[in-house]
């Protein structure tokens, strides 16, 4: 099924509810049913829920280890999260959107962990921050789990040790552009652990 | 200078199996790293346990304390640790030692460089290797700037916590600096990995020292802007003076070293009394207060601070006349030999084949090294067999005794100083569960 | 270096490095810390660190043993016959590490021997620091500590079977593939 765009493939239509066979408007053929939605700002409610939930998506304090504090660089001044509207970090997970797992999880920590991702509502993603967490990093040992994937759904696993502001932004950026375009978050794509 | 301490004179007959430690001691004394409810209290149902699970708001990582309150007024503590047991002891074992230096440095990740260094110091204890000097003094400018970057952590996760939240952004303004200088000596912003059993592992770019200078000059502009913010500010005042009570003696008996010594009165820094790289060579000031409370806790760091500015001045100011000096020892049994010798020399190319399969072997022997790092004594134990790898490395982790001392500082305090004491000392736990 | 011989349970001294490490007997291992703290000054416990030398002296330290300043050349080429570091008295050591709070900082190690098994006696009423120390080489080594208050494991789970840091115990982790092939 082809990615519905248009209002009429929503079945948003006002008076042809009533009249299921009216063909397009005056107006629509004026200006063209396609540059219609466009040129009056128009979108579907989806959408625009979809850029609201982006333009705020508050993330969870899960800082656990060294990539926490390049997590909380990037809420200071030079690299400035407030400018995408996530510099509230909420300590309560019921508030928070997204959990940017920064730091290594051993296993003791992994139980909690996954209580705080049951803790958070839907819609709900998960940054892994880190080599850490996207893997187990350099700690391929008894304590340390190898990779957060394998309790939490993930939606972005951010490289390096530890990344940079500037590779943490470019990864909150990527989840926003993936949510722009309509990509579910990861606990409705994966089969593990949801 | 000699330290003189009235307490080492005092040898009492402590008793040795006992309920009180010894007298004066605030210490509980059955469990010390645990505050017990009052017998009175426990039949009543008036105390609530609360559960400051290992993610909460304050900016510690992963400490779990389970606190027993009486209304506000907390009545019993206990931590529990090892959310963050990441096994460095034992993944190094499995390393070479080239690759094992690679690991220390996430354990107090944000001094990182000190935890480095006192690992390169062991194995070059054991190796009986001489550093050059231009490698000394830039190891020693790089953990003077790397103290400063951990007070300003300290500074502005405390201030948050406590409610003084711009602190945060303008102590993370000057870690920036830092940072970009940590990022133009050595490549990477956190956990540089720039020093080598030997020296460094590169030669200090051009264009570095104009950027030190400039950060040394402006820094201490920047530290007059904190205290104006927070040292005058009667809630900042009231919230930390009082809070937190440690005396010398038990702070001794509990194995506190560092800034948290310095603020109960006993006058001991690594630096000064048993000098490490060139510390005897520069001039600096130990800021020692006798207070014992969150206040003076944070009135040394703030000093600290300063003090390290003066030493990184000293620093930059030596360093520019070394131009053109070897940073890293000559013996090719441990250290790479350059490039360019690989084309036209048969032994260089042999070094660097042993030396990056098998990796340069240690003498054995053990050997216990300390530095003065930002939280405290931090120490390194190496156990060598002789081999390519260490049999045995153990970190003497300041955060750990730290952390220690928190039933003993926590005692007759309201549940809001508690997260200022547990701010004031300082514990980082990758440094306290290893 | 003063005189260690009267210390409660003394075995030997050694000195290495700069540093000096004192062997004691286990049974006196809490005079012996007492006597440091209060006739020789050492008042603070800086550390507890348990060593496991399970397969010391084995394959592994074989070959040319190089020192910093080259081959020694004193000692013979090793053609295939180990050279091997001393061998040790007993499986774990527990090393007590002290410090004196005056001028020259002076610094003690403590050692004491024993076998797997053998209870030490915990050193928590001299130095209540030793709580955590000692809780830690519980956990990671299984060193038992005889009196100790509250001896549980501290780093790992409450349930977690088996003691990380000793020489028998798997790395763990998991398998990684390099190449395709694997």
């Amino acid at each position: 099924m082809s990615d519905p765009t248009r209002l009429r493939d929503y079945g948003l239509q006002s008076e042809r509810l009533l009249w299921p066979t009216k063909g397009p408007s005056r107006f629509e053929e004026e200006l063209g049913v396609e540059e219609l939605e466009q040129a009056l700002g128009i979108t579907t409610l989806e959408k625009a829920v979809r850029w609201a939930q982006t333009k705020s998506m508050w993330p969870d304090t899960f800082g656990l280890a060294c990539c926490a504090i390049e997590m909380m660089s990037i809420v200071g001044s030079r690299y400035d999260l407030a400018r995408f509207g996530m510099e509230a970090f909420r300590s309560s997970p019921r508030q928070a959107d997204l959990l940017i797992v920064s730091g290594r999880v051993a296993h003791k920590m992994a139980a909690p962990l996954r209580q705080i991702y049951d803790q958070m509502l839907e819609p709900k993603w998960v940054i892994a921050m880190g080599a850490c967490a996207s893997s187990g990093g350099m700690f391929n040992n008894y304590a340390i789990l190898q990779g957060v994937d394998r309790i939490v759904p993930v939606d972005i696993y951010i490289p390096f040790c530890p990344p940079r502001p500037e590779a943490l932004m470019e990864g909150i950026i990527r989840l926003h552009e993936a949510h722009l375009a309509g990509i579910p978050p990861a606990y409705e794509r994966k089969q593990v652990a949801t | 200078m000699s330290t003189t301490l009235r307490h080492v004179g005092r040898t009492r007959r402590w008793p040795v199996v006992g309920d009180a430690i010894y007298d004066g001691s605030r210490i509980p004394a059955r469990v010390p790293t645990v505050l017990d409810v009052p017998p009175h209290l426990r039949d009543t149902d008036d105390v609530l346990t609360v559960n400051f699970g290992p993610n909460h708001p304050s900016t510690h990582g992963v400490l779990r304390l389970i606190v027993d309150l009486d209304g506000e007024e907390v009545v019993g503590l206990s931590a529990v640790v090892g959310y963050l047991h990441t096994g460095f002891e034992k993944n190094m074992e499995q390393k070479t030692w080239w690759k094992a230096i690679t690991y220390p440095e996430r354990i107090d990740y944000v001094g990182y460089q000190n935890n480095e260094l006192v690992f390169v110091l062991a194995i070059e204890k054991l190796l009986d290797i001489e550093v050059p000097e231009k490698a000394t003094w830039t190891r020693m400018l790089l953990c003077e700037l790397n103290r400063i970057h951990s007070h300003l952590v300290f500074l502005g996760t405390s201030a948050l916590e406590l409610g003084a939240i711009s602190m945060f952004w303008y102590c993370f303004r000057e870690r920036e600096n830092i940072l970009d200088l940590f990022e133009l000596v050595a490549g990477q912003r956190m956990h540089t990995r720039y020093f080598q059993a030997g020296g460094l592992a590169e030669d200090i770019p051009i264009g570095f020292f104009p950027e030190a200078r400039k950060f040394v000059e402006n820094m201490p502009s920047s530290l007059d802007d904190y205290l104006t913010l927070l040292d005058r500010n009667k809630i900042w005042l009231e919230r930390t003076q009082g809070v937190g009570l440690l005396s010398s003696d038990d702070a001794i008996a509990l194995g506190q070293t560092g800034p948290v010594l310095r603020a109960s009165g006993v006058d001991w820094d690594l630096r000064r009394d048993q000098p490490y790289l060139a510390y005897e060579q520069v001039d600096f000031r130990v800021p020692v207060y006798t207070g014992g409370d969150v206040y003076d806790r944070y009135r040394v760091r703030m000093d600290e601070m300063a003090e390290s500015v003066k030493i990184a001045r000293q620093c930059v100011d030596r360093l520019e006349r070394m131009e053109g000096e070897p940073w890293i020892a000559d013996d090719r049994k441990v250290v790479l030999p350059p490039r360019e010798e690989l084309h036209t020399s048969m032994e260089s190319l042999i070094h660097h084949f042993k030396i990056v399969t098998e990796g340069y072997r240690v003498p054995a022997g053990e050997v216990y090294v300390a530095i003065e790092s930002p939280r405290g004594e931090s120490g390194c134990y190496v156990v060598s067999d002789g081999g390519p790898r260490p049999w045995r490395v153990h970190f003497r982790a300041p955060s750990f005794a730290a952390l220690q001392a928190t039933a003993t500082c926590s005692q007759n305090t309201l549940i809001a100083d508690l997260i200022a004491i547990v701010g004031s000392l300082d514990a980082v736990m990758g440094d306290t569960d290893r | 270096m003063s005189d260690f011989s009267k210390m409660p349970g003394y075995v030997s001294t050694k000195e290495e490095h700069g540093e000096a490490t004192v062997v004691v007997d286990r049974a006196h291992v809490r005079d012996a810390c007492a006597y440091a703290r209060d006739e020789l000054g050492f008042n603070v416990l800086m550390d507890v660190v348990a060593t496991d030398y399970l397969g010391w002296a084995g394959k592994g330290v074989s070959g040319y043993i190089g020192t910093a300043s080259g081959r020694d050349l004193n000692a013979p080429m090793t053609q295939g016959l180990q050279a091997l570091p001393d061998v040790k008295p007993a499986r774990f050591s527990v090393s007590y590490h002290l410090l004196a709070l005056r001028q020259g900082a002076p610094r003690l190690r403590l050692q004491t021997w024993l076998e797997d098994g053998d209870p030490v006696d915990s050193v928590v009423p001299v130095w209540p620091a030793a709580d955590w120390f000692e809780r830690e080489q519980f956990d990671l080594m299984g060193i038992r500590f005889h009196g100790h208050p509250n001896l549980a494991r501290l780093l790992m789970d409450d349930d977690w079977e088996g003691h990380p840091l000793r020489k028998d115990y798997p790395i763990g982790g998991e398998p990684v593939r390099f190449s395709p092939a694997e």
